[in-house]
């Protein structure tokens, strides 16, 4: 009962005028960037993220996460009508989405996602409300030593279980680490790694780093190529499905939300992966898995669900825990940082306006996003047509300014052009860029809590095994990082017996 | 594909060289708990054994994907890019925000991109006006104004 009372409050705070005007912008500004290939909603929200310093905390939180939850609708448009991801989520809708296009049904694949996107949207956002409410009591029995294995686990977890070849993952994670390190010893107050640059007392903020990496370096690497995309056309008359096709997709609907929000609750997984073990799982369930491949729309009802369920989970570490497990996560959780906001276990409890004003703005920006997709997708898939050649140099020019907007200082610009041009190396050497965002925000917890851990047991390591918690997750830890192991040896045997039967035959 | 990975191992290993060298005065320890150079020791010594793993996976793989890298005129637009970002760094102070902005996206859009001029005047218009309208009307964020005060 006291739930449904701070939810109806959630609701009377996302109503406000203010809030519906900037849960709106938030889900347009996500569709839209969604939508545009190259330019991933990481970029929108820490685009946004300077502007959200004029407003108050709930209201930039809300439609910074909107972005992140329009990202996924929006992606299914260029999924569908153009054959290429509009992000990284977006691959097997592509994969699927494309071909029913070409069967003249893309209407109905866009309908069918949008409807699935916003039944696990909702879905998820219910799960959410009663997840965040038990894990926040559970974690106010957390202290330095599980902050610091949390934080840990995040780092590895997203390292070894996202995508990614995880000793590369490892190796971006330590070069956010060593980022993190410069500046001044949080404890001491000396200074670390800062080469007699005074900029440099401050610390590496994350803004540059996240504007460069996310950002310049995605518009640098799109500038390679020169060749315009043509989006198929489709007419609104051919947007909705029939009976049978619902009842093909519901059980797939419900199967992805599922599986979305529990793989979105893990560090490190994300909506992309969730995607990708949704697609299996429903390719597994499915009466007529030959289908998968040449246009099967359950199969682009069990993503779309997935991917939109996922972002929802992810935000439970992160609103319970204070503990982001991607890099969408991470950057919401600087700007809760930004707006002088601790995300954890007393969020609930000190900032519930904010908590369930955000819960409540998730079920507005579905509902939002719903009605924006269903009439209006032919209006959106006209952006398509707009060539990415001028695009690419507003979005740097907002990248700039965005980045001295944070601080007012051009030493800041030249970093965000340094780590553009780190970001675009990485791209090419195929080093995933999540682990270094994630390490940047996550090493003052980690290295905080470490050194408040060994001050409490006076240099003794055994306080990280005594308590059960801490424990557990250092099991956790030690299996997220041998995790590439087990499942390469685990490969390997499934191999071998293959030959053996093979050979017995 | 495979130097590229060499690369990056060889430049964290002298990043974690630089980290150790630069801490080597501070403390490892302090009276009973952890100094400033304590997590930077272990980051580097982390980043050292991963970079030493990723020089030996990648000498020993048989088949190595090709890097992708741009063709000579996607090189070239790569690399006026960054050169007209720097450009626009510079000009900032002496320019001003609108100018500054205004020449930068002419330039990248005329003369990296070879953009029809009409388009690429709307694109810098709305951008510019955009930048204005958010940055300094609606967040009195103090933008550079150079010496015309634009």
């Amino acid at each position: 009962m006291e739930t449904l009372e701070l939810l109806s409050h959630g609701f009377a705070i996302a109503l406000t005028p203010t809030n519906l005007l900037f849960v709106l912008v938030g889900v347009l500004v996500g569709q839209v960037i969604g939508a545009l290939p190259g330019i991933g909603p990481s970029l929108g929200m820490v685009l946004l993220l300077p502007i959200s310093f004029g407003l108050e905390p709930t209201t930039a939180i809300v439609m910074l996460s909107g972005i992140m939850y329009g990202a996924m609708y929006g992606g299914t448009l260029t999924s569908v009508l153009i054959n290429v991801p509009g992000e990284s989520s977006g691959v097997m809708t592509t994969v699927e989405g494309y071909q029913l296009a070409r069967q003249g049904k893309a209407g109905v694949a866009l309908s069918v996602a949008a409807v699935g996107s916003f039944i696990a949207g909702i879905g998820s956002v219910i799960v959410l409300i009663f997840a965040a409410t038990a894990i926040s009591e559970f974690a106010l029995r957390f202290s330095s030593p599980e902050y610091f294995l949390l934080a840990t686990l995040g780092i590895t977890a997203s390292a070894t279980l996202g995508l990614g070849a995880p000793l590369k993952s490892l190796i971006v994670a330590v070069f956010g680490l060593m980022l993190a390190l410069v500046g001044t010893d949080p404890i001491l107050g000396t200074s670390r790694l800062t080469f007699g640059q005074i900029e440099l007392l401050e610390g590496i903020s994350f803004l540059p780093v996240a504007i460069g990496v996310f950002g310049v370096a995605e518009v640098l690497a799109s500038l390679e190529r020169s060749e315009a995309l043509k989006p198929l056309k489709m007419k609104l008359r051919d947007m909705w499905p029939t009976w049978q096709d619902w009842t093909t997709c519901r059980a797939a609907i419900v199967r992805g939300t599922g599986i979305g929000f529990l793989l979105g609750l893990l560090p490190g997984v994300g909506p992309t992966a969730a995607t990708f073990i949704a697609y299996a799982a429903e390719k597994r369930f499915s009466k007529s898995p030959e289908r998968f491949g040449r246009g099967a729309l359950d199969a682009i009802a069990s993503c779309e669900s997935a991917n939109n369920s996922a972002v929802t989970g992810g935000l439970v570490p992160l609103l319970t825990l204070g503990i982001p497990g991607s890099g969408l996560t991470a950057v919401l959780l600087a700007a809760f940082t930004l707006h002088g906001i601790r995300p954890g276990p007393l969020l609930m409890t000190n900032q519930p306006d904010l908590v369930w004003g955000l819960i409540a703005s998730m079920v507005v920006g579905n509902a939002m996003l719903l009605i924006l997709n269903l009439p209006l997708a032919p209006l959106f898939a006209s952006l398509l047509r707009v060539p990415y050649a001028y695009l690419a140099p507003a979005i740097l020019v907002l990248s700039m300014i965005g980045a001295y907007a944070a601080a007012l200082s051009l030493f800041m610009v030249g970093m965000t052009i340094l780590f553009g041009i780190i970001g675009y190396f990485m791209i090419k050497a195929d080093l995933p860029r999540p682990p270094l965002i994630l390490a940047l925000v996550l090493a003052p917890i980690l290295e905080s809590s470490l050194r408040q851990s060994l001050i409490l047991s006076q240099g003794s390591l055994s306080i990280f095994v005594e308590r059960p918690i801490a424990a557990v997750l250092l099991i956790a830890v030690l299996l997220s990082l041998l995790w590439p192991l087990i499942r390469l040896g685990w490969h390997s045997a499934r191999l071998l017996g293959s030959r053996s039967e093979q050979e017995r035959g | 594909m495979q130097r590229l990975e060499i690369a990056t191992a060889l430049v964290i290993l002298c990043l974690c060289v630089v980290v150790v060298v630069s801490m080597w005065d501070q403390p490892y320890w302090s009276n009973f708990a952890p100094g400033s150079a304590f997590l930077p020791y272990w980051v580097a010594g982390l980043g050292t054994v991963f970079a030493v793993a990723q020089i030996f996976v990648s000498t020993r793989r048989q088949r190595a994907e090709p890097a992708d890298w741009p063709d000579q005129s996607g090189a070239l637009r790569v690399l006026m890019t960054i050169c007209s970002l720097w450009l626009l760094v510079a000009l900032l102070p002496w320019l001003g925000t609108a100018i500054s902005a205004t020449i930068f996206m002419l330039a990248l859009l005329l003369l990296v991109q070879r953009r029809q001029l009409l388009p690429s005047l709307v694109t810098t218009a709305v951008t510019v006006g955009l930048v204005e309208l958010i940055f300094i009307l609606w967040l009195d964020i103090r933008l550079p104004r150079g010496v015309f005060g634009i």
